[in-house]
């Protein structure tokens, strides 16, 4: 009765395996995308927004009647958690899917190993976020960026605090990252060239609710410009939360991790005035409204940070993939390269390296919204 | 001297709020001598259960004090029944084995509940209603927050009350008597499962407190809070002598104070470094905390 039993169960898993293979014969000719980014973590609300951003754009394709020769678009969403190792694990993950595109991901940190472990299939990654230099230097064919880069950035904000903030001092914060400590780097050699004097740069810890320490000393400095470089918008929240109730009276400045429109909804009043430098999205582009009501009627949201960004590498993928008729790497680098429309954040065109250019804008909050106050590209106020 | 005096200021409100939450750790181990690892998250639940009530209440037209009082008693009752809850699903059934079992069923449901917040909450921040206690004094570079006053009293407060309940009351002298053999206290009557339970809720109940003190403190709560301040409660726990009260209040504000300090003196990178090394250093000098009694074999 056993030896019957065991054998009924080997046939049904040997059935199971047979059908398992049959359809996947006959299965349909699908794209597969993947996206990379924290879904879980500190940084999942900006994790979310690149995932929804994809979506998003996938959805566009699909209504305007899909690419021709593939039946459907599939997308693989991976979690990152912002953490190096995962982010590799995730890569892999998204390999062993046979996936062709990947948007993401969000932390340099994760982007920089998991471009290398995609290169070795020669699968193509846009990543929305990653800001640092290091992201596009690397010789790698299959990394693009539709963002800004840090080494634009930080000159940009430094100009600001020069020329049209007036600014003689300067206190620096970053939170450790390869992203935000880059970057306050940056900020620090672009001041002290420009003849700002850096008063300190110091650090915090990742996960700390408390900066009255690092506050009280800001005070004790008394900075014209406090200079604040956080991984994400909700410690950037705490920080000028505090900041204001420590009675800090210097301009506050942050960047692009910084910028959301989240740090308004927590920080309130105590965010008013803060500046922020972030690419120069206009929202008022036919583009961008047409992405703002499909992304607030899907996800119920406003668009997150680096949801448009997100939208745009997608869109840059899907549209690559259309004008090369097949999901080939070689052929969909070659369209990339060629590739120029207007999307939701910016005009969309990638160089040799991988990048998009950079267009960063101070923002102000003004009256509980982001006012874009001054073009780093003209050198002129809106 | 400005600068002393703020970053002390600074030190007292950290070190209170490490403080309520590592007597809920110091209690827990207390009596049943397992490092309950999922405290953290209730002091995460809390902070949220704070934030939903108080918008609820405020939307009722009620006076912004009487919202915030009702929301601490509210969220402390629910974080102490959430705790009765897991004690009986996730520790009890375990109490007769190891104790490594019952340390990673704390492990589980810390991962359980972090998850189980993020899926009902979102993975966005929570913006707390900050206005409520806004405004403080000010005097020259020192500034003082209402918030920080509020946080220290209530700690103040809270301790005394925790005071009284473990020295003074039927219910006191029950947990002490389980705290040291468990098997003789049950042999005169006391009903030891009662008696763990509250415990929990007790400890939870300091940790709902706390975390809505953190939320209304730093403007946001979000699902993850509960883990960094949870790891230094731990520890402050363990340094003032775990098990015991009063050594949760010292251990906390010694752990408050190094941070402070380390960040305030020498780089904010460094803090976490020296606030561990207190603790691995009063550990290798005094293996049983600064406040710890010597245990006995029995109970190790």
């Amino acid at each position: 009765m056993k030896r019957l039993l065991a054998l009924i169960a080997a046939l049904a898993v040997m059935a199971l395996v047979l059908t398992g293979c049959g359809e996947g014969e006959k299965a349909e000719n699908v794209l597969k995308m993947g996206t990379m980014s924290p879904l879980t973590g500190p940084y999942a609300a900006d994790g979310n927004d690149i995932r929804q951003g994809t979506e998003i754009a996938i959805e566009v394709i699909r209504e305007q009647g899909g690419i021709e020769g593939f039946d459907d678009i599939e997308l693989f969403p991976q979690d990152t958690a912002c953490d190096p190792k995962q982010a590799v694990a995730a890569a892999n993950k998204l390999i062993n899917e046979k996936v062709t595109g990947v948007v993401g991901a969000y932390c340099s940190s994760s982007t920089i190993p998991a471009s290398e472990t995609l290169a070795e299939e020669n699968i193509i990654m846009l990543t929305p976020a990653s800001t640092s230099p290091k992201v596009t230097e690397r010789g790698l064919t299959n990394i693009f960026r539709t963002c800004g880069r840090d080494d634009h950035q930080a000159p940009a904000a430094v100009k600001f605090m020069k020329d049209v903030a007036g600014v003689k001092s300067i206190f620096i914060v970053d939170d450790k990252t390869t992203y935000s400590q880059g970057l306050a780097e940056g900020v620090a050699a672009a001041a002290k060239a420009a003849g700002i004097e850096v008063l300190d740069h110091d650090h915090v810890n990742q996960g700390d609710k408390d900066y009255s320490a690092v506050l009280t000393k800001v005070k004790a400095a008394n900075p014209d410009l406090f200079y604040i470089s956080l991984q994400n918008s909700a410690t950037g929240a705490l920080m000028v939360i505090q900041a204001k109730r420590m009675g800090v009276d210097a301009v506050l400045m942050g960047q692009d991790a910084v910028y959301h429109p989240k740090i308004v909804e927590i920080a309130k009043a105590s965010a008013e005035g803060l500046f922020c430098t972030f690419g120069a999205i206009d929202k008022d582009a036919d583009a961008y409204k047409t992405f703002f009501t499909k992304y607030k009627a899907k996800t119920g949201n406003e668009p997150g940070a680096y949801s448009a960004y997100a939208f745009d590498s997608a869109m840059a993928y899907l549209k690559a993939v259309q004008a090369a008729g097949s999901a080939d790497p070689v052929k969909v680098r070659a369209e990339l390269l060629k590739l120029e429309f207007v999307g939701a954040s910016k005009t969309v065109s990638y160089n040799e390296q991988g990048d998009s250019g950079s267009n960063y804008t101070v923002y102000q909050v003004k009256d509980g919204k982001f006012v874009p106050y001054w073009n780093s590209l003209s050198g002129e106020k809106y | 001297m400005e600068f002393f005096i703020q970053q002390l200021i600074n030190c007292i409100t950290l070190g209170g709020v490490y403080a309520l939450i590592a007597l809920g750790y110091t209690m827990v181990y207390g009596i049943i001598q397992l490092i309950n690892f999922a405290h953290g998250e209730f002091f995460a639940a809390g902070g949220y259960m704070g934030v939903i009530l108080i918008s609820y209440l405020a939307a009722q037209g009620l006076h912004p004090y009487i919202c915030l009082g009702l929301a601490l008693v509210l969220s402390m009752g629910y974080c102490a029944l959430m705790a009765m809850a897991v004690e009986r699903l996730a520790y009890k059934p375990l109490r007769q084995a190891s104790r490594l079992a019952a340390l990673l069923s704390a492990l589980g449901v810390s991962i359980f509940l972090q998850n189980g917040l993020m899926l009902t909450q979102g993975v966005y921040d929570k913006p707390y209603p900050t206005e409520i206690t806004a405004g403080g004094f000010e005097w020259g570079l020192v500034s003082v927050s209402y918030m920080q006053i509020f946080i220290v009293v209530l700690t103040i407060v809270l301790l005394i009350a925790l005071n009284l309940l473990v020295f003074k009351t039927r219910i006191g002298k029950a947990m002490r008597a389980t705290s040291q053999d468990k098997v003789m206290a049950a042999l005169v009557g006391i009903n030891s499962n009662r008696v763990i339970a509250t415990t929990f809720a007790i400890g939870a109940a300091l940790a709902a407190a706390a975390g809505i003190m953190v939320g209304l403190y730093y403007g946001s709560v979000n699902y993850t809070m509960g883990f960094v301040p949870g790891i230094k409660a731990f520890a402050a726990a363990v340094l003032g002598g775990i098990g015991n009260i009063t050594g949760a209040l010292i251990g906390g504000l010694i752990i408050g104070m190094v941070e402070i300090f380390a960040a305030g003196y020498i780089s904010g990178e460094y803090k976490d470094v020296f606030a561990f090394i207190i603790l691995i250093a009063v550990l290798y000098f005094r293996p049983t905390g600064i406040m710890g009694e010597n245990v006995d074999d029995t109970r190790v």
